[in-house]
């Protein structure tokens, strides 16, 4: 019974049956609206709020307690654990410090190259265009084996470098793609307008093409964001050490020496991911809803 | 004007980077990966050479086959519910939630930006079976059910994790549709309505064929992404129990990495490559025929 | 941990990763590696799995006691790193020439095997023999090390484990049970346990190993102490009908239910707990555990009522039960590279002090000889300490001498073997084809 049928059927039983609209029927399917959005609520949410409730919990609780009962006290050891010997706060560094570089670098090198590939007029172009759209389809692990013995032979492991080099690399295909796509939407009389005034195409790229786009480059920084943020093959691959290593693979290590779990802490840590997402989220969340709402994926 | 934008020097200065960097970090590796399956061993052992050997194995290995089958089913079936859940959702966010969806569309789509080894973490423990039972058993011991101990076998695995994905990814799916839905006039819908059409002949002759695009994209997307799962199989289930839940993408890894064998490890990456381009040319040109017929 | 580093399936998979320093062997340029530490070629740098912080709390607390003269000529320097991407760090640094002088050896044996093949260890045995030290390490860790690692002694046994099964007593009296010495009356046991509504025996079956580890000791027991050298010079296979029915009879133990319900859900802690709630009668584990019986908190049956037997006998078999399936806990080893006079100077220390202060600040029993007296100890750690006395002879666990897609393959299906999904001739089969 999967998520799905459960709405499609809200779906179905809240729908409209024909014309008749007497004011006990919309009662009615205002009453079922209700009921469903509070299904669909609960399944979203119940599972985040059981994680923080859990997050506060003793081993001996987590061991011996029923899952539903409540923590038996609001201590946040659980929190200082999962930050100080869970290594957290180097983790949440590293992240930043490997994705947000990344991300600028993607989309400035891929909006440039889109405006190359799809606004200038040049032999060949379609073929550039196809080379990097086949790169979608390649999965990470194709390119992975070579990338270690590059970085390896090129004394970068150890760092942060190979992980900030492939994800913009990685990232790269998605933005020319996308990005080759908006300025497809634009009427080539503007640019072709600035070039007649007599600028140079590299103003007009950076006085009419990069503004123009402006959302659809917000919209597509998230996308990427969210796919490099969530990384884990790469990082897993190219961090040998501890101090380099990510979120993702950071929490994959809330284990002991013989496989024993420490649930408090480690729904600690999940939670603190999840609480710093949602806020990252509710501050963008506006412009994610606005970006891909306006289209972005027609393509 | 078109020497304007024909200016070769500008073409040089904004491609230049992008391509030198992408041909050097993924071009230049696939182009080797594919040197790599005709040889065996690793960096301590050396190369050598083998011919088609890698490739005899692939044929004949249990594993990557299992591997293969799974990745198959498992992009089938993960495409097919949670871009229906999505589709569901969004149908639902336009025509009975209308104005009043902005608050339930930010919630439901929350939960695709938590990190996905957070969310595995989580559903392991949500449907735990021992030591304790876990929530999701625990409301099947209330209806009268007997608890499922859900990682012990494969199939009951890939539920979980069909239902992961879905919870994850659902929110998401169904706001790249609600923007193909919302552009529909409403117009369209109410005379519609007025000639007495029903509910499911409304959605099968006018709204799906008017979202298509949006929902061939969303395919392409999904399928994409399913093809090559990673983090949530390695963090929910490590493919296990035994390998009943591997991917080939898990299979590779572990092959490359953990039991030293490069070249045979390149060899089922190639295989994936080759499972994702014919997968993303099969639903294009499906994708060319509708819109021809339509 | 050699003998027990599988901590989860998770980490198997991730120590993937692991094998990717294999490259690194090739000779690379440059490090821009700074935790290597071998620059102070006078600092004594010593690289732990982050899991592990017994080892150095040990060698902590020597550099300011025991072996203080020799830390102030070569002071220590811990770094850690996770075991998931240990052996790869422990490849990057061999091969750029930047081992620590004195590092854990890794997840399999085979690494460090790898590493002395390739001359970059140095043969801690003759060091030890220059020193006039030669009985600084005990007989039964002495034969275990020849038996993981052939003749020539390239790594220092920090811990000692014998393995067995932990029972407890009040359970076993309330329903009637003497100790079993022979397999069928373990059997019988369980049966009588299982009728009366107790988990008979309680097991890790999320990470297999503890699962293997009974196959392992079967085969010990029907076939002798060289059972699985055969395996692994290939004079026998494990799909023989002998070594089958080891496995057969491991699953027949789940068959009847007496690893309790779902017991692949069940994670290390969860066995530990099942075992020290009293919710189980026995718990096959090495005797590295002692720390948690030891612990009031998580013990709750008190260590008073924990008795230590171990694998029984099989009918007719060739092995019998004194034959302890022991570990070394996690083996040092010392680079040759960065051994030094301050270096030999510590490896002299920790041959003299490394075993008794371990044991009276961890209670952690070691290969090493040791003068801290029996009565000083908790009783079950005084227990153990006499088993060991009193073995000379000591068998490995199932996957000693597997190579590591082997040994994965042996320790993800463990738990299908004892659930009935998968016949024992196909689990057999399956970890031979990996064997090669």
């Amino acid at each position: 019974m999967s998520t799905g049928t459960l709405t499609g059927t809200t779906v179905t039983s809240s729908a409209a049956p024909r014309a008749s609209k007497g004011p006990r029927r919309r009662t009615a399917r205002r009453v079922l609206a209700a009921i469903a959005t509070t299904v669909l609520l609960v399944i979203v949410a119940y599972p985040l709020i059981w994680l923080v409730l859990g997050s506060f919990k003793s081993q001996d609780e987590f061991l011996n307690n029923s899952v539903f009962a409540l923590p038996e006290s609001w201590s946040l050891d659980n929190y200082a654990t999962a930050w100080t010997e869970g290594n957290l706060g180097t983790y949440i560094r590293n992240s930043v410090v490997a994705v947000f570089p990344s991300l600028a670098l993607t989309i400035v090198l891929g909006v440039a190259a889109a405006f190359a590939l799809q606004v200038m007029v040049w032999r060949g172009r379609n073929v550039v265009l196809f080379l990097f759209l086949a790169g979608i389809m390649v999965p990470a692990q194709m390119i992975l084996l070579p990338l270690f013995t590059i970085y390896v032979r090129t004394g970068l492991t150890g760092t942060l470098w190979p992980l900030i080099i492939t994800y913009t690399a990685i990232g790269l295909p998605l933005t020319v793609f996308m990005i080759a796509t908006y300025f497809r939407g634009v009427p080539r009389e503007i640019f072709e307008a600035a070039a007649l005034d007599g600028a140079g195409a590299l103003r007009t790229f950076l006085t009419i093409g990069f503004p123009l786009i402006r959302n659809a480059i917000f919209t597509v920084a998230l996308v990427q964001f969210f796919f490099i943020w969530n990384d884990l093959l790469i990082a897993l691959t190219f961090t040998s050490r501890d101090d380099l290593r990510t979120i993702q693979v950071g929490l994959l290590n809330f284990t002991g020496q013989f496989g024993q779990v420490q649930y408090g802490p480690t729904f600690a840590a999940i939670s603190l991911n999840v609480l710093g997402t949602l806020a990252i989220y509710l501050v963008l969340n506006q412009r994610v809803m606005k970006g891909l709402t306006a289209g972005s994926v027609k393509g | 004007m078109n020497r304007v934008l024909g200016d070769r020097r500008a073409i040089v200065v904004l491609l230049g980077p992008a391509l030198v960097l992408y041909s050097l970090v993924m071009l230049v590796p696939v182009v080797w990966s594919f040197g790599y399956t005709a040889f065996e061993g690793n960096a301590i052992s050396g190369f050598h050479f083998v011919g088609l050997d890698n490739f005899r194995e692939l044929v004949s290995d249990p594993k990557a086959h299992e591997a293969l089958w799974f990745t198959v089913r498992f992009a089938l079936v993960l495409t097919v519910v949670q871009v229906g859940a999505g589709y569901a959702l969004a149908l639902f966010y336009v025509f009975v939630l209308r104005r009043r969806s902005g608050l339930v569309r930010t919630l439901v789509f929350f939960p695709v930006v938590i990190p996905t080894v957070a969310v595995a973490l989580l559903f392991q423990q949500l449907f735990e079976v021992a030591p304790r039972t876990g929530p999701v058993n625990q409301l099947l011991e209330l209806v009268g059910l007997s608890p499922v101990d859900w990682f012990s076998a494969g199939g009951t695995s890939f539920v979980v994790l069909l239902l992961m994905e879905t919870w994850r990814s659902m929110g998401f799916y169904a706001v790249l549709l609600y923007a193909g839905l919302i552009d529909i006039p409403e117009e369209m819908i109410e005379s519609a309505r007025l000639d007495g059409a029903s509910w499911l002949a409304l959605v099968r002759h006018i709204v799906v064929p008017l979202s298509l695009p949006v929902l061939l994209a969303s395919l392409v997307f999904s399928i994409n992404g399913t093809l090559k799962v990673f983090d949530s199989v390695v963090a929910l289930t490590s493919g296990g129990p035994g390998s009943t839940t591997t991917p080939l993408t898990l299979y590779m890894f572990q092959t490359s990495f953990a039991y030293g064998q490069y070249g045979y490890g390149s060899t089922i990456a190639l295989l994936l490559s080759v499972l994702c381009l014919l997968v993303t040319l099969v639903i294009f040109r499906s994708a060319r025929r509708d819109a021809t017929e339509a | 941990m050699t003998a027990r580093t599988n901590t989860r399936r998770t980490t198997t998979v991730i120590s993937a990763a692991a094998a990717a320093g294999a490259l690194l062997l090739t000779g690379c340029s440059g490090s821009s590696d700074s935790s290597a530490g071998a620059e102070g070629s006078s600092a004594f740098s010593y690289l732990s799995f982050a899991e592990n912080t017994s080892i150095q709390d040990t060698l902590t607390a020597l550099s300011e006691d025991a072996c203080s003269t020799e830390n102030e000529a070569a002071p220590l320097e811990v770094t850690t790193q996770p075991q998931a991407t240990y052996d790869q760090q422990l490849q990057l640094q061999s091969g750029q020439g930047a081992l620590p002088t004195l590092f854990a050896s890794g997840n399999s044996p085979l690494l460090a095997q790898e590493l002395d093949d390739a001359g970059q260890l140095v043969d801690v045995g003759s060091e030890l023999e220059s020193l006039g030290k030669t009985d600084a390490i005990i007989p039964a860790a002495q034969s275990t090390i020849e038996a993981i690692y052939g003749d020539t002694t390239y790594v220092l046994p920090t811990e000692f484990n014998v393995e067995g099964i932990w029972y407890n007593k009040a359970l076993f009296e309330d329903n009637e049970i003497t100790p079993p010495t022979t397999w069928t009356e373990l059997v019988d046991a369980a049966t009588e346990l299982a009728a009366a509504g107790i988990t008979p025996l309680s097991a890790d079956g999320k990470d297999g190993w503890p699962l293997t580890r009974l196959v392992g000791n079967y085969l010990y027991r029907t076939l002798g102490p060289d059972a699985l050298q055969k395996v692994a010079d290939g004079d026998a296979a494990l799909t023989d009908p002998e070594y089958v029915a080891a496995a057969e009879a491991i699953a027949d133990l789940g068959a009847e239910g007496f690893f309790g319900k779902s017991v692949g859900s069940i994670d290390y802690d969860g066995a530990l707990n099942q075992f020290l709630t009293g919710d189980a009668a026995m718990f096959y584990m090495g005797s590295w555990a002692l720390a948690n019986f030891n612990d009031p908190a998580q013990n709750k049956i008190g260590a008073e009522n924990i008795g230590f037997l171990p694998f029984p006998d099989v009918e007719g078999g060739a092995g019998t039960s004194s034959q302890l399936a022991a570990n070394i806990g996690v083996p040092l080893a010392m680079a040759d590279s960065a051994f030094d006079s301050g270096a030999k100077e510590w490896l002299g220390c920790i041959a003299d002090n490394f075993g008794t202060q371990s044991l009276a600040d961890q209670g952690v029993i070691t290969g090493f000889a040791s003068d801290v007296d029996a009565s000083d100890l908790p009783p079950l750690t005084a227990l153990v300490q006499e088993e060991i006395d009193r073995t000379d002879e000591t068998v490995l666990w199932f996957e000693a001498l597997f190579n590591p897609e082997a040994a994965t393959t042996s320790q993800t299906n463990a738990q299908l073997l004892v659930t009935g999904k998968m016949s024992p001739e196909d689990f057999m089969a399956a970890v031979q084809r990996d064997l090669g």
